[in-house]
This record gives structure tokens, sequence and C-alpha cells, in this order.
């Protein structure tokens, strides 16, 4: 007997989509690994309700959504700040808070940044494909792996009678959104077979976030590096692998990135570093930093301990819920 | 066969990645070793997340708790010497997955210039592209697309100059001495010469566990009648 929902969905608004710590399983297939865009945002989102790290959430984007609860639960909000609303009262971001059944969350659009997180108790039910949830909505996947929410859909969560204190995220922890975004690079791949200008510019020049970025590829307007290889065969990718195209383009691929490509690569930003660059919004000013690949190492040694998380191939997973 | 002068390569491109490149040819004889070092990687090293090989490299994911760059360069280098020791590995002769085409201008469009351009007619040619079994000797670009090797040279065909806005599914194509099947409509520059019924191709989970590096694919020709019951 399907269990009664918890919530109804009353806007998706522009894009939303439930989201985890995306798939490490099918990556060797050529499955792209997917997962939250600012996956910092989506662990405290799951933290401040004691969820496992890798719990389901849903990804906002823009903000323009509403949901009615259906449930006496409790729910935490993340990234984006989109004056959030419960029937018409402030709710604050990066904290939790308490829904009574038949209440309305109403997110406005974000005055800055791109996408909040939604987490609930337990976290979302959600079908999961290789050992993850999260949603890809890449062309050549139609539906496979989930779909954009739709006005009407209904909602589940795992735990929706789970009390817990009603938490929030210390302000100095909350990251600010960021005008200029300093994205630190691994130089790797093709690096050196671009010219020795280009390679200068790329640490010198100012770029802007293009438009046309998506959940596949941040786009970069800046100079065109054009001295770099043609003809590679494809190489595998790592997480935040910057590639320039044929006509000069830089991309820094994001979650729902390709796991093979065969453009010229400049090697590989922080992965830590993509959660800011998932929350600028287009035009932001964005500048490359030289990487030091040890002090990268750490800080993810840090981030997982510190959220408790553990990857495997299987997904990625938690050692114990906290509650 | 390799020789003592031809080491491989390894490098960093993330923190807790290492990216291994082999000495050897791209094509169904470097999978091979490049599998077998796959392999032997996954017993020798410890808290491995993720290895992804295509063509003639492995790339290698570990945790960054246990990450340590000298440690696996040394495990790497080592690996990668042992398979290349030795004559290349027979490609694994397991069950191959047969995919039926139809070589048909309408559904190929490159079918007749292709033959033409390998001075053969386009039963020829045909004959040879279904004639023999293929490596997959990598995935990637789109999930399930997998690149199939070594087509007879007598047929290898250069890419399109420009790509087409818009393969259909299940197409057919062949660039240099690879061929491959589109599975899904997409943007693509590989010369058109047949299409798979695309029915074949709907399943994306099992396309994905069926075309991984090493797997075995054949073509077997089939004519439009058989195509077109296979597409209702």
């Amino acid at each position: 007997m399907p269990v009664k929902p918890h919530g109804v969905v009353d806007n998706p608004g522009p894009l939303c989509t439930v989201q985890d710590l995306g798939r490490q399983r099918g990556r060797r297939a050529g499955l792209t690994p997917g997962g939250a865009m600012d996956q910092r945002a989506c662990l405290w989102a799951n933290r401040m309700l004691g969820n496992d790290p890798a719990a389901p959430v849903l990804e906002i984007t823009l903000g323009g959504f509403a949901l009615r609860f259906l449930a006496e639960t409790v729910f935490a909000l993340a990234g984006a700040d989109c004056a959030a609303k419960l029937d018409g009262r402030e709710t604050g971001s990066w904290r939790a808070i308490r829904a009574r059944p038949g209440q309305l969350l109403r997110l406005g659009y974000s005055s800055s940044g791109m996408r909040a997180y939604l987490a609930l108790p337990g976290g979302l039910e959600a079908p999961r494909a290789f050992g993850s949830a999260s949603a890809v909505l890449r062309d050549e996947l139609p539906g496979w792996l989930g779909n954009a929410l739709r006005p009407g859909e209904e909602l589940r969560w795992r735990d929706p009678d789970r009390r817990t204190r009603l938490r929030q995220v210390p302000a100095s922890l909350v990251p600010p959104v960021a005008k200029l975004v300093a994205l630190p690079l691994i130089t790797a791949f093709e690096w050196l077979d671009f010219s020795a200008v280009d390679r200068e510019r790329v640490f010198q020049a100012e770029w802007t976030l293009d438009a046309a970025s998506d959940r596949i590829a941040s786009r970069l307007a800046g100079p065109a590096l054009t001295s770099g290889p043609r003809e590679l065969d494809s190489v595998p990718f790592v997480d935040g692998t910057v590639q320039v195209t044929g006509d000069g383009t830089t991309l820094v691929f994001m979650r729902d990135r390709p796991t093979i490509g065969g453009y010229p690569k400049l090697g590989s930003v922080d992965p830590l570093a993509l959660d800011a660059l998932a929350q600028a919004r287009p035009g932001a000013r964005i500048r490359f930093t030289r990487a030091d690949p040890e002090r990268v190492r750490r800080a993810l040694v840090q981030r997982e301990s510190f959220f408790g998380i553990r990857r495997t191939e299987s997904g990625a997973g938690a050692g114990s819920s906290r509650s | 066969m390799t020789t003592g002068s031809e080491v491989a390569t390894v490098a960093f491109p993330g923190p807790a990645s290492a990216l291994v490149t082999l000495p050897v040819a791209a094509d169904r004889h470097g999978i091979a070793r490049v599998l077998t070092l796959e392999r032997l990687v996954r017993d020798s090293m410890v808290d491995v997340r993720a290895t992804i090989p295509a063509f003639n490299r492995l790339l290698v994911e570990g945790s960054p708790a246990t990450w340590e760059p000298d440690e696996v360069e040394k495990t790497l280098r080592a690996a990668a010497a042992a398979c290349l020791r030795g004559k290349p590995p027979v490609p694994a002769e397991g069950d191959s997955v047969v995919l039926p085409v139809c070589y048909d201008r309408e559904l190929g469009p490159d079918l007749e210039s292709w033959a033409a351009g390998a001075g053969l007619s386009v039963e020829e040619a045909v004959g040879l592209h279904c004639g023999r079994t293929y490596t997959v000797l990598a995935t990637g670009f789109a999930p399930g697309f997998a690149y199939l090797g070594d087509v007879d040279e007598r047929i290898a065909a250069p890419r399109r100059p420009s790509p087409r806005r818009r393969v259909a599914a299940g197409s057919v194509g062949i660039a240099d001495r690879r061929t491959g099947v589109y599975p899904a409509d997409s943007p693509g520059g590989w010369q058109l010469i047949g299409r798979v019924p695309s029915a074949l191709f709907a399943d994306a989970a099992e396309r994905t566990a069926r075309f991984t590096p090493g797997a075995r694919v054949a073509f077997r020709q089939i004519g439009p009648k058989e195509f077109a019951a296979a597409c209702r």
C-alpha cells in the first residue's frame, strides 16, 4: 500500500530535481557522476536534520518553488537565499524549520546565488539507479535517471516523524556568494601542449561566467586559447576538468559532465571550488589561481571527514546517521 | 611488441587521481593491455574508488585520505611494466553482442561515398564491416556510446569535415579505424553507413551495462523489411 504523501509540489519553479552526492558506479561505462551542483550546501542541509550526508534532497534552481506540506515535519534550507516563506512568514535559510500539515513553503526568486537545497528528515524517497537518486536531464537520457519535478507531484520522505532540534548553520560558516570566484587549477593533461603565451593568459585573464552555463559545464568568456593540440583520442575526465573546445572556448565541467573527452584540457579545478562556481550568476568574474594538489587533497579529506562522507563504488554513503 | 625504451607515463590530473598512458597503440591490443593493468591496479591498491579505461589509458581514482602520490606512482609504474611484458593478451573471447544493421543509403547517407572512397562495391565494404567482431575501446561521449575497434583498414574513413547537427539514434558510423552506434539523437561527425533499429537501444540501463571497455560487439546485416519490422 503506498504511503500517504508528506508533501505535494505546488510549483517546481524553473527547474527542480532530486539530487544527492552523485553516482560512481556506471562511470566506467560512460555514465555521468551527476549529483548536487553545490555539494557543500546539500551536505549542510542534510547535516542540520541529522541525515545521511548522501540522502536525496531537492535542488531548486533560481527559486520560484512552492511546496504544500501534508504532514507535520521539519525541513532544512541551504544554498541560495530565496527569501523563503512558510504561510507568508519568512523562514530564513541555512536552518531547520518546523512545518504543520497544510502549510505552504514558498521560495521567491534568488537575488544572489543560483541553487537552493531543501532537505527532509531521512531524505527524500526517490528511485535509485547505479547507487544514486540524482536526476540527470541530459538529452540522451530522457527520463531514465529521473525527471524535473512537476506541479502536483507527490513527495515522500523516509522519516517524517523524526523530531530534531531546529539547528542552524553558524553565520561564520555560511559561504558568501562570491562576485569574484577563484578557481585553483591543477595543471595537467595537455597543459604543456598549449603555448607559453596561452598558459600565461590562463592565470592573468579575468573571465566571466557565460549565461549558457548549465549542470554539464560552466562556460567561461575570456581569451580564446587556440594553441592547444587537435585530434586527440578521448581521455578520461576527473571532477572539475577544464577543457578548451575547437573555437577556443574554455569550459569547466560540472556534475553532469561526460566521463571522457577529446578536446585539449588545461587540467582540473579544485573540486571544492565547484560549489562556489555552481552558485555564481552569469556575468560573475572568475580567475584561475595555481593550485597545490597536496593542499587540495588535504581539504578534500577534511570535507569528507567533517561531513562523514564515505564514498564507495556503489555510491556515496555515510558511516552513521546522526539525529 | 613493446621495447624496453617505451615506458608508461603516470600523471596526476586531480588531487587523488592518476592517469596512466601506456606506450601502445589505441587499438584492440592496447585496450587489452589497459584492462590487464586495471586488474593489477585493483589487486594491488587500497581504496580505489574508480578505474576508467579508455583506449591506451587508465584513470585511477583513490580516496583522498589514503592517497600518497609517490607510493601511487611506484605502484602504477610497476603494474604498467608488468602489463607491458610479454605478448599482448588476446582480447577476451567472451560472448559478443550482435547488432543487426540495415546498410541502406536512406539510413546511412554516407554509405555509397564511403564504399566508393575505399574503391569497393557497397556489398564488399559492408561485408568487411560486418565480417569481424569488434572490441569496445572506450565508452563515453554519451552513455552507451562505445568506440569499437579495429575496423578493417580497407574501409577506414576520415571524419566528415563538419559534423552533422543531428544524427538519428541507432546510426552506425565510421571514423578512422573505429566504428560505433549513436545511442540517441545527437550531433555527430562520423560517416554514417547504416542503422540499428533504435528499439534495441531504448533500454539505457542495459546499454550502459553492456557496452563497457573490453566488451565484444559484432554486426549482422539485415534488409529494410526486417529493419522496419524491428522498429515497429
